[in-house]
């Protein structure tokens, strides 16, 4: 569990906090979505999971180890792994499976146990023929797939996706988010960070945050069910919340709280089929 | 761009030799064939034929990579046979400069001698990927260890190094072409302009390597890297080949130094 206790966190001292006594838990294999306008401080948050931040005031503990706390610090970033917004300047090896062994290689772990790990990983993130390929050969979504590789094979037990779909194309943004679900699948708990609501309808549980502040938090249906608190914040919503909300404004009545496409669908049949129902 | 001695893929014996073993030859070869004579220079570069033949990589390749030195050399040849005293062959009166026979000689001789160290150092990054290599000085640097000397830290500086070195250059590319979409030019003009032109695309560019140095160094410390010892993929190791490479090197070595060739 990480365990988020009032915290706040400043950059320059005397300034506005980044983050203001912010409260959360993150559970082992849960998957949450973390949403919230730009320089909302969503990244400096998370920053704050692996020890990359410390807080000024309040802690962070990863399954009860602080990360104040230096002797803990190397077993905390082998638990939380972090996929950072832009993959060019995460990756640091000369070729994709060097990159994919400098986490390990950090563990000090021996060789073969290395190179197993090393050829998990790019199976699992679909990369097996591409071990050999410098990284400035490869495209925007394979240098992402690289960089999950890279986190995998530390064999973590979090992964934080600092907006893992920016600057990817619509073939590229299936293929990671899929991804991304088959890895909760296998029990690593998920914090997505995103813009794109639809990314995140399946999450278990969704965190908005504003001005460093958590401002929302619930089951997706909760929390992009009410709509007038998102658009005031200038946060876009599921394409088909939107659609179901516009309709009601119009005085239709209808449930705001669909998410997918598939929901929206059956609420149409449903009224199609008993146009009374209402 | 970036092609001098860029590794040709290849699995000839050359490519497979340790890369420890590699640079030490190449190293060694370089002190010889500056302080040996004619005849040594002479033996020391049919061996390196030969090596270039065992490696496959064709003539044509190595000639290709000696191109970007070619004004080097000119210059270097010039230098020596006009400004060699000896016995004149040549005389240009009006400047008082004469070509020599020693001139000649020395000249050939010394950029005979350059040629040789740039063909070693081309062989050697064309027949070894550039990890290889990386871990090679990694490897040789290793007994100095003791001494304080961080061996990890520096490989992986050199990695980086060579890993940011396409990204860097596109980056270049990218600012280019925003600056010229915005009407700068950096081809003609005058002299003035074009200076003001290439400090305006200077300062972006170095703004944007910072930034992204910060953000791979926390990259870096979020994968579990602290200063100190690591493991690596690959673990260098000795083969037969390697270990009769080396004996052919030093019992060479020892013999040119021995006849005094
Ligand atoms: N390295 C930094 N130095 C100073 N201020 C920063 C730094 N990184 C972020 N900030 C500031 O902290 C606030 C939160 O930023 P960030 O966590 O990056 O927001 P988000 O990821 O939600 O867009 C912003 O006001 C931003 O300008
Ligand atoms: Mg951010």
């Amino acid at each position: 569990m990480i365990k988020v206790e009032n915290v706040t966190f400043r950059y320059d001292h005397s300034g506005e906090p980044a983050l203001n006594r912010i409260n959360m838990t993150i559970d082992k294999g849960e998957y949450i979505g973390i949403v919230g306008p730009n320089g909302c401080g969503k990244t400096t948050l998370v920053q704050h999971f692996n020890a990359l931040l410390y807080p000024e005031d309040g802690r962070v503990s990863v399954d009860g180890m602080n990360t104040d706390d230096e002797s803990c610090v190397e077993e905390i970033r082998r638990r939380v792994g972090m996929v950072f917004q832009n993959p060019d300047n995460q990756i640091v090896g000369m070729t994709v499976e060097e990159d994919i062994a400098f986490g390990p290689g950090n563990l000090e772990l021996p060789s073969p146990e290395i190179r197993q790990r090393v050829d998990e990983s790019l199976a699992r993130v679909g990369l097996k023929n591409h071990a050999e390929r410098q990284p400035y050969t490869l495209s925007g979504g394979e240098k992402r797939l690289v960089s999950i590789a890279g986190v995998l094979a530390m064999k973590p037990e979090y992964i934080i996706f600092d907006e893992p779909t920016s600057y990817l194309d619509p073939s590229g943004r299936d293929r990671i988010l899929s991804l991304i679900e088959e890895i909760n699948k296998q029990g690593i708990a998920i914090i997505h960070i995103t813009h794109n609501m639809d990314e995140i309808v399946n999450a278990g549980r969704v965190v908005v945050m504003d001005e460093g502040r958590v401002v929302l938090t619930g089951s997706p249906k909760e929390v992009f069910g009410k709509v007038e608190q998102m658009k005031a914040l200038k946060l876009d919503i599921p394409v088909v919340t939107d659609l179901a909300w516009r309709l009601k404004q119009r005085g239709e009545d209808i449930r705001t709280d669909i998410l997918t496409i598939d929901e929206a669908c059956l609420e149409i049949l449903d009224r199609l089929k008993s146009p009374h129902a209402s | 761009m970036y092609n001098w001695g860029q590794y040709v893929p290849g699995n000839s014996i050359i490519h497979r030799l340790d890369p420890r073993i590699k640079i030490l030859s190449v190293i060694v070869l370089s002190v010889f064939i500056l302080k040996v004579g004619v005849n040594a220079g002479l033996l020391l570069s049919v061996f390196m034929m030969a090596v270039i033949f065992m490696s496959r990589l064709t003539f044509q390749r190595v000639i290709t990579s000696l191109r970007p030195f070619i004004i080097f050399f000119i210059l270097l040849f010039l230098l020596h046979v006009l400004f060699t005293a000896g016995t004149p062959i040549v005389r240009f009166s009006f400047c008082g400069l004469s070509i020599t026979h020693e001139g000649l000689y020395r000249g050939l001789y010394i950029t005979w001698q350059f040629m040789f160290l740039v063909t070693g150092a081309s062989i050697l990054t064309m027949t070894t990927v550039p990890s290889d290599l990386i871990s090679g000085i990694e490897g040789i640097l290793k007994p100095l260890r003791p001494l304080g000397v961080p061996t990890h830290d520096i490989a992986i500086m050199l990695s980086l190094a060579l890993r940011f070195v396409p990204t860097f250059l596109g980056e270049i590319d990218r600012i280019k072409k925003a600056q010229m979409a915005r009407g700068a030019n950096f081809k003609k003009g005058k002299m003035i302009k074009k200076i003001k032109n290439i400090t305006s695309l200077a300062l972006p560019i170095v703004l944007s390597s910072f930034r992204r140095a910060e953000e791979t160094a926390t990259a870096m410390e979020g994968r579990g890297y602290k200063r100190g010892p690591r493991t690596c993929l690959r673990n260098l190791r000795m083969s037969s080949a390697d270990y009769i490479a080396l004996v052919l090197m030093v019992a060479m070595m020892t013999g040119i130094q021995l006849m005094a060739l």
